[in-house]
């Protein structure tokens, strides 16, 4: 299945800012976070489809996945 | 000191019934840093009647680069004085109280008791997720913004909602650890918040309500997310 990835703030950097993946069936946001080097805790907030989700949240055909490190300077 | 003109800029953006009611509004800003210095400016050059600024820190030389609060002349001063001091010499009718103290959440809810609005403005996400819980047991409306490097995020929380808590709930710093603060950064997610503090203020629709506005000024992209509920 066809997977969209969109990354957004530092996690850019040295990455992409949107890209499609082919996975598996039945992968988890898990598979998508691993070869990116992008560990679970520095998730901030994780979209599938614009809903809220953790890492273990089975993914569909056609899903896109937005990723957002936590920003909390003042 | 009443000056002739001061407002008439703010025309016809603001009516002279807007311009009253922020004259009779109280404004409560926590954290007094990048994005304080900047809604505090904004917010009296705005005409807000009184102003509430609530900081424990004292300012130091690598505040220099971003807060408009800080000069070489006051390193050392807190944040919160200095900030006095500026906004005296910018707009004396404005009343500004100075509250030297970290907010947390035995004292928040009487350090915003007479707050029509709060502006988060702090930088650790536990102090965040606090301060929107105390504002809405005070049925306070919240405008928060955060920053890392070229990014930022801003939305506006109303009693009812937990924007907060969904982008901050979790970890304690983010990654402005490493990535640090550039002077724009917080001139231009200060400058968000206060468009949306102020209809707030005025009585009009926040555009932000249960959403964020993803700022990245490398790309020059503004994304809006929805916050769903929880």
């Amino acid at each position: 299945m066809r997977v969209t990835v969109k990354l957004f703030a530092t996690f850019r950097d040295g990455r992409f800012k949107v890209e499609e993946r082919e996975l598996p069936e039945g992968s988890k946001v898990m598979s998508v976070l691993e070869p990116l080097n992008i560990k679970p805790e520095e998730v901030a907030i994780c979209l599938v489809n614009g809903q809220n989700v953790d890492e273990q949240h089975v993914l569909n055909d056609g899903d896109t996945i937005a990723l957002f490190p936590p920003v909390g300077g003042g | 000191m009443p000056i002739n003109g001061r407002y008439d800029r703010n025309k016809k953006t603001l009516s002279d019934e807007d311009q009253s009611r922020l004259a009779t509004s109280c404004v409560a800003i926590v954290g007094c840093g990048g994005l304080g210095g900047y809604i505090a400016e904004e917010l009296a050059r705005i005409g807000i009647g009184r102003l509430v600024l609530i900081d424990g820190d004292r300012l130091e030389a690598s505040n220099l680069n971003r807060q408009i609060m800080a000069t070489e002349l006051n390193i050392g001063q807190w944040k919160v004085e200095a900030a006095r001091d500026r906004l005296r010499s910018v707009n004396s009718e404005v009343q500004v109280d100075v509250i030297k103290e970290w907010f947390d959440e035995e004292k928040g809810p009487k350090l915003l008791l007479e707050a029509d609005l709060v502006f988060d403005a702090l930088d650790s996400l536990s102090a965040r997720v606090i301060l929107e819980r105390v504002c809405h047991q005070l049925q306070l409306p919240l405008v928060f913004a955060s920053i890392a490097g070229w990014f930022g995020q801003i939305g506006v929380s109303l009693p009812g909602d937990f924007s907060v808590l969904r982008l901050f709930g979790h970890g304690e710093k983010g990654v402005e650890s490493s990535w640090g603060n550039p002077a724009f950064t917080p001139a231009v997610l200060a400058s968000l918040s206060v468009a949306e503090g102020i209809k707030i203020l005025i009585g009009r629709m926040p555009a932000l309500r249960r959403a964020w506005l993803q700022v990245d000024l490398l790309t020059m992209e503004f994304d809006r997310f929805e916050i769903g509920d929880i």
